[in-house]
């Protein structure tokens, strides 16, 4: 998941729409005028940041308006905070270790 | 693609002396008592493996290789593990793989003990992760600053 999560921002087109998209709703149109590329490339980055979570669809009348959902992010943020506690885990683990390994009397 | 400049700081201060925490860092078996399962061996340009549970995205698997060795004082290593997808021919450019370095540092101590430090640097975040641990998406409004605190 935070694979897909990357791939989705690590466009730079789908990262900024994704900022303006969580600041307010949109609709295609209204995103168009933000971006240099075409209606049908905003739609694209839609249904990538849609499918994968980071953005909410709601339809009112003919228009379709898009919001941003930073919820979405959550598998990323747990993904590197896991990352910032392996560490210290496994440094714990090592203390424990060494303190009931036998003095090392190689040599003497 | 440019090597990340993100990295993690870990010192510790151990009561066993600098031999033993060398030993704990560079033997097998020892290692994977605290690590994980590897074939580690303390020889520059020594390729090896670390293998664990495969989690997520992640296949288990941290590839290593020795960059420097000084004994009892200094061990580097390769340290590059990542998505799964790598094998499924679907890699990319966008950093997901992570191609980082370790670091540790053995120091006595003023008391028979050891300092060891860890550094593991390199980590290529890209744009997005920046952004999301920096102060530029605090500014970007209530919405992600309340996400990212209640998931962080």
């Amino acid at each position: 998941m935070q694979t897909q999560l990357m791939r989705a921002l690590g466009d730079g087109t789908r990262l900024a729409i994704f900022e303006r998209l969580c600041l307010r709703e949109h609709t295609v149109s209204e995103l168009k005028s933000h971006f240099d590329v075409s209606q049908p490339a905003v739609s694209q980055h839609l249904g990538v940041l849609k499918r994968c979570g980071l953005v909410r669809e709601r339809r009112a009348g003919r228009f379709a308006h898009y919001r941003g959902h930073p919820e979405g992010l959550r598998p990323m943020v747990q993904w590197l905070s896991h990352y910032k506690q392996f560490w210290p885990e496994k440094l714990d683990a090592l203390s424990a270790m060494l303190k009931e390994m036998p003095l090392d009397d190689e040599g003497k | 693609m440019m090597k990340g400049n993100e990295q993690i700081v870990c010192e510790h201060t151990l009561t066993a002396p600098p031999a033993q925490v060398w030993r704990a860092l560079t033997e097998p078996e020892l290692l994977a008592a605290w690590l994980m399962k590897n074939d580690i061996a303390p020889v520059t340009g020594q390729e090896f493996s670390f293998r664990a549970q495969p989690m997520g995205d992640w296949n288990g698997i941290v590839d290593c290789e020795v960059l420097e060795v000084i004994p009892e004082s200094k061990l580097v290593y390769t340290w590059n593990g990542g998505a799964s997808s790598r094998d499924s021919g679907k890699n990319d450019d966008y950093g997901h793989k992570m191609e980082t370095t370790v670091t540790w540092t053995i120091a006595p101590d003023d008391h028979g003990g050891t300092l060891l430090k860890l550094v593991h640097h390199g980590f290529h975040l890209d744009d997005f992760a920046f952004k999301m641990m920096g102060m530029g998406w605090k500014s970007k409004g209530p919405a992600i600053e309340q996400a990212l605190a209640a998931v962080a």
